[in-house]
């Protein structure tokens, strides 16, 4: 009765929740019976995006996980901090869940210090869901071959080698960063903007050098010979990719970076709820078909251990690219 | 001969039943969303995109591209009939077609423009079946350099576009720059411009600016008028073009098409582009370049061909080489990638029901919408009769609801208001907005190629000039300068434009 009333409050003085979540209160009676009604997961980029390919693929797995239509709502804009913004405003009922990733949750903080939403208090962490390892391509004629080859090429040229990156503060653009401190060079970088697209068509014209970006954007410039690629970001090396070291491999071992997306729900949310979704979470990317379609893109479907181990991974997370942007000058301080 | 199996696979694939059904919705929907200012076929494709996951890869994509081009031709209807471009392709075609349409000549510049676009069509769809791989290669060989000397080309050759005080022209395009230049930027992720609201991190959008400098704008402007010079169109005259109307649509028609199809598979403004581009060369040869502006026939020919042309061939570079040249097209990698596809090389050879499918659809595609249009062109001439008090309240309310969708922002339409006082008070100045809009368009593209040229070149600018491509556009801005400025100096008047051309 107690939590009931408690929730009710919460709901009563948040007149943005309400209107979001106009059933909320059905579900705070009892979180036993969650979900009763669908639910809305607020992915904050546009349809057609990496992080709404994973969700629509993990959609119908974990709508029959939970026994409850999912519904996908695409809410785009400011880097995905409209709707991270919109899902921080949602009911903390288990109604209103958000599909974050890697930028918003833990790039956007501190690359946009005014925003509104601070992702570590407006959300509970459930669950990672996807990861995308990164590769690093060049085109064909660009000498170096090898990472080794880079290092020496690039060293003997400080500052003359060229790396492109969808942003300033993309997580591609980062992970380079990570790679060129690590190895102790000096590359200049060259932004571009509208996704990866734009920046991997300058390494295929031989405009840019390099680039560090998620596999899928490349795949199909890998396969046509189009670009050559060095290395692969992730800890074990990939099935589609059997050839190409891993930045561990490589000796870099605190390099390994990847994409990834997770669910969070708002703050407040009842533990009972949480507990429903990560288990759910946990099904829909161990079933073998989700698995095998995010495969063919070049996406591994993987859950955390337990909420607390993704909050921790978060956190990890933030402090380590807070440090990268900061000591890159992609944003001033 | 292997084309022209492929080709008709392709028609066996496009004229299969159910795809037939899907391209016509494709179109249908595109020619509404089109006609509807604001709702821009990126949103539409964007919201239609989870439907199509459940079709055949095929259907879903011969119905995204209807919408596609639908909507690149739907947006003229406006811009003839009210002076209010749906898409930003067809911003040039109000500066002729609204003149011929308050000349009640609307039916007219209607069936131009359909058959104009319908020729573009046709000729794009061959470049895309017979050359799309060579054509691939050559929008590789673009790069941020080259870009940069294009669109200072595009820029300058916009003065040709007003018909007016060539002063007043750049200090329209000037004032699109500026404001081209809200939103966070690229390079340092700072905010310029933004006033501290969060709205403004991506700029402004386009179809705020376009529909309060001209449809509230003009809304206002006629209100200023008697109640005599509103209700303007009572009567109009034949539909069907004349034969010599359409020996005059061909040629025209023809060039627009050229320039379309090469301006359409560079990323970035390419149907925009085109079309000011080819509106430019049809002032620019015409022997009396007083006409534009004033209702000719072929300023709304030939930019109707040329974003036709474009807007399809913006495919080749997605289908050949699974690169995105518009954020349309990113939403169609997104959609293959869905069907467990992706664009590239290699879909080609793997899908050819898929490609070949496409291309042949886009032919019908284009059919039907001639099919579609033609018999619409008496109705929407004769919207014009609607008495004012009738029409315009509707248009402002048209705009408020097109503005508002975008993205469900208030302020979106509280900005365009203010755009619609200042398309006012540029009307009482005698400004154009045409130049404002493409500098607004072209000005950040100029900027961040200018910026990623001179990083990738490490600050030299002699990258410019040392690029043939770059170098070639920049000889041409040259002499486009030297054709503005010589005969001021030579009369020491400012009669710019009345000056003849050979």
């Amino acid at each position: 009765m107690n939590r009931r009333q408690a929730v009710g409050l919460l709901l009563g003085t948040t007149a943005a929740a309400a209107i979001t979540a106009p059933s909320a209160a059905v579900a705070a009676e009892d979180p036993a019976k969650y979900p009763s009604q669908p639910i809305r997961v607020i992915v904050p980029f546009a349809p057609g995006g990496a992080s709404d390919f994973a969700m629509r693929l993990l959609q119908p797995a974990m709508s029959q996980a939970l026994g409850q239509q999912i519904v996908i709502e695409n809410r785009a804009g400011a880097a995905g901090n409209v709707g991270m913004d919109v899902a921080a405003r949602g009911a903390p009922d288990g109604y209103t869940v958000f599909f974050g990733n890697v930028g918003t949750v833990s790039i956007n903080p501190t690359l946009y210090p005014d925003m509104t939403v601070k992702p570590d208090k407006a959300f509970v962490a459930v669950s990672v869901a996807s990861e995308t390892p990164s590769v690093y391509i060049a085109n064909p004629k660009f000498p170096p071959n090898t990472v080794k080859e880079l290092i020496d090429y690039a060293k003997a040229r400080p500052g003359k080698v060229n790396f492109a990156s969808p942003g300033s503060g993309s997580v591609d653009r980062l992970e380079m960063e990570l790679f060129r401190k690590a190895a102790g060079l000096d590359m200049n970088h060259v932004p571009y903007k509208g996704g990866a697209g734009p920046a991997v068509a300058d390494i295929l014209g031989g405009h840019v050098e390099l680039m560090s970006v998620t596999l899928p954007s490349a795949m199909p410039h890998i396969k046509s010979g189009r670009v050559k690629v060095m290395a692969i970001t992730s800890r074990e090396r990939n099935p589609s990719l059997a050839d190409v070291p891993t930045v561990v491999e490589l000796g870099y071992p605190d390099i390994v970076a990847t994409s990834w997306q997770g669910f969070l729900v708002p703050a407040g949310t009842p533990r009972p709820i949480v507990d429903k979704l990560f288990q759910a979470i946990v099904k829909a990317t161990a079933d073998p078909k989700v698995k095998e379609r995010m495969l063919e893109g070049g996406v591994t479907a993987v859950a955390s251990d337990s909420p607390e181990q993704f909050k921790t991974f978060i956190d990890k997370e933030t402090a380590r690219w807070a440090v990268v942007i900061k000591e890159s000058g992609a944003v001033a301080d | 001969m292997d084309v022209l199996s492929n080709l008709g696979l392709g028609f066996a694939v496009a004229l299969d039943p159910l795809n037939l059904l899907y391209g016509f919705l494709g179109v249908l929907l595109g020619t509404a969303i089109g006609v509807l200012p604001g709702l821009g076929p990126v949103a539409t494709i964007s919201i239609l995109l989870p439907v199509t996951f459940t079709l055949q890869p095929q259907s879903a994509i011969i119905m995204l591209a209807g919408i596609y081009y639908g909507a690149a031709y739907g947006g003229s209807t406006t811009a003839i009939l009210v002076n209010l471009p749906g898409e930003s392709s067809s911003v040039v075609t109000t500066l002729d077609g609204y003149q011929m349409a308050r000349q009640g000549k609307a039916g007219l510049a209607l069936a131009t423009a359909a058959l104009s676009s319908f020729m573009a069509g046709t000729i794009a769809t061959f470049i895309i079946a017979f050359a799309a791989p060579t054509v691939a290669e050559f929008a590789l060989d673009f790069g941020p350099a080259d870009y940069c000397s294009l669109m200072v080309f595009g820029l300058v050759a916009a003065v040709i576009l007003a018909h007016g005080s060539v002063i007043k022209a750049i200090g329209m395009i000037l004032t699109g720059i500026l404001l081209g230049t809200m939103g966070i930027d690229v390079n340092s992720s700072l905010p310029r411009f933004t006033f501290g609201v969060p709205q403004f991190g991506d700029g402004i959008d386009f179809a705020v600016i376009a529909m309060g400098i001209f449809g509230i704008g003009e809304t206002i402007t006629n209100l200023a008028r008697g109640a005599e010079a509103r209700e303007y169109v009572k009567n109009y005259r034949g539909l069907w073009p004349s034969p010599h109307d359409l020996k005059a649509i061909v040629r025209p028609a023809l060039r627009g098409t050229g320039l379309g199809a090469a301006l359409g598979i560079l990323p970035g403004g390419g149907p925009v582009l085109a079309s000011f581009s080819a509106y430019a060369l049809e002032k620019k040869i015409a022997a009396e370049p007083d006409r534009f502006g004033r209702g000719a026939i072929e300023g709304v020919a030939a930019p109707e061909a040329a974003n036709n042309a474009a807007s399809q061939t913006a495919f080749i570079p997605l289908l050949t080489l699974g690169l995105p040249a518009s954020p349309v097209m990113a939403l169609m990698i997104g959609a293959l990638m869905m069907h467990g596809l992706y664009a590239g090389p290699q879909l080609i050879a793997q899908k050819p029901e898929l490609f070949w499918g496409l291309v042949a659809s886009m032919w019908i595609g284009n059919l039907m919408l001639v099919v579609l249009n033609l018999p619409l062109v008496g109705m929407w001439a004769k919207l014009l009769t609607v008495p004012y008090r009738l029409l315009y309240p509707s248009i402002l309310l048209i705009c408020c609801i097109g503005v508002y969708s975008i993205r469900n922002d208030a302020l979106d339409v509280i900005v365009a208001s203010v755009f619609g006082l200042v398309g006012y008070v540029m009307t009482r100045l005698q400004c154009e907005p045409a130049p404002l809009l493409l500098g607004f368009i072209l000005g950040p593209l100029i900027e961040e190629n200018l910026r990623r040229a001179l990083l990738i070149s490490h600050g030299s600018p002699s990258v410019f000039f040392t690029r043939p491509i770059s170098l070639t556009f920049l000889i041409l801005t040259a002499i486009v300068v030297a054709i503005l400025v010589l005969p001021v100096i030579r009369s020491g008047r400012a009669r710019v434009f009345a000056e003849e051309t050979n």
